[in-house]
């Protein structure tokens, strides 16, 4: 019976993590949707947007996603990654002034959200790579 | 013998494992490096790149896609803008080497999933080669293919794969070829 108690509460334990529906639809989390935003931000210094895009899906490319839509007037690109595990990606590209160009990305790794900054700091730095221009943080 | 203290013990032990077993379910890790391009990326970018030149890029894309549905697949979404063709097939993903293996170990009384079928994806990109000034020229492209596919197995269970054989892509890119050239000559 003592152990049957324990392992009770071990289920309680585990469940306690598992969050509500409303908290999933929304992706409730700990951080603010400013934080959020800024690491997974950053400005380029171009007006092309077209220029940008190409080079978003050549590197989603070389990171062996399978791109599944674009689109050049909302500056979308999603992809997905499959190896063994599911990465999926979205990529945001609006222009911000008249002369430079904000790139957001998005991913979630099999059901969960990827909330680590790093992660996105790499995306960033293969794509600086493949469109010759350094990437600036938000403001 | 087992004495009922170590039969208690034992249990416990059991208890804790499926404990964490279930705990450790839940934090399958993302990879470190995902986002990062890795040299052996850059080689597999060599073996899904190919270059056309003299053509515009709106009949490479007409080629493209024709080869696509060629080789019998549906086209998902496209976006001509920025070159890009998405397109996959529902195929039949059994093979005779894991029949086999399966009925051997059927004979020994262990049953074993096989492949069943598979949903292949592929995505095709188009884009213009750069000039030695860094601006993009207009009659000369490169053409990047990958292929995934999500295989379905006999039990049920489903697995994916990202496609690297080399032979393939040769054989994917001999069929472009062909295509453009139809296309060039207006076949």
């Amino acid at each position: 019976m003592k152990y049957a108690f324990q392992a009770l509460m071990a289920c309680v334990f585990i469940l306690g993590g598992c969050a509500s529906t409303n908290e999933h639809v929304l992706d409730m989390g700990d951080e603010t949707q400013l934080q959020k935003r800024s690491y997974q931000s950053r400005v380029f210094e171009t007006s092309d947007k077209e220029r940008v895009l190409r080079a978003v899906i050549s590197t989603l490319q070389d990171l062996g996603f399978v791109i599944d839509r674009a689109d050049l007037v909302l500056g979308s690109v999603s992809g997905t990654k499959l190896e063994g595990n599911q990465i999926k990606i979205t990529v945001s590209v609006r222009p911000k002034g008249n002369d430079r160009m904000t790139v957001r990305a998005n991913a979630q790794f099999n059901v969960k959200p990827i909330e680590d900054p790093k992660q996105y700091q790499n995306f960033f730095t293969s794509l600086e790579q493949s469109l010759f221009l350094s990437a600036n943080a938000g403001e | 013998m087992t004495s009922p203290t170590t039969l208690r013990v034992f249990n416990t032990k059991t208890c804790c494992i499926i404990i964490l077993a279930l705990l450790a379910a839940g934090c399958v890790e993302i990879p470190k490096d995902a986002f990062v391009v890795t040299p052996e990326q850059l080689k597999q970018r060599q073996i899904e790149t190919r270059r056309y030149d003299g053509i515009k890029e709106e009949d490479l894309l007409v080629a493209c896609s024709n080869t696509l549905q060629d080789l019998g697949y549906n086209l998902d979404n496209s976006e001509t803008k920025l070159g890009l063709i998405t397109a996959s097939k529902q195929r039949d993903a059994t093979n005779s080497a894991q029949i086999v293996a399966a009925v051997v170990l059927a004979m020994f009384g262990t049953a074993s999933a096989i492949d069943r079928d598979q949903t292949i994806r592929v995505s095709l990109v188009v884009r213009p080669v750069n000039d030695s000034n860094g601006k993009p020229m207009t009659s000369n492209f490169f053409v990047r293919v990958t292929f995934q596919r999500i295989v379905r197995r006999s039990d049920n269970s489903i697995y994916t794969q990202t496609l690297n054989d080399e032979q393939l892509f040769q054989d994917f890119y001999d069929r472009i070829s062909k295509s453009v050239f139809i296309e060039a000559q207006r076949l």
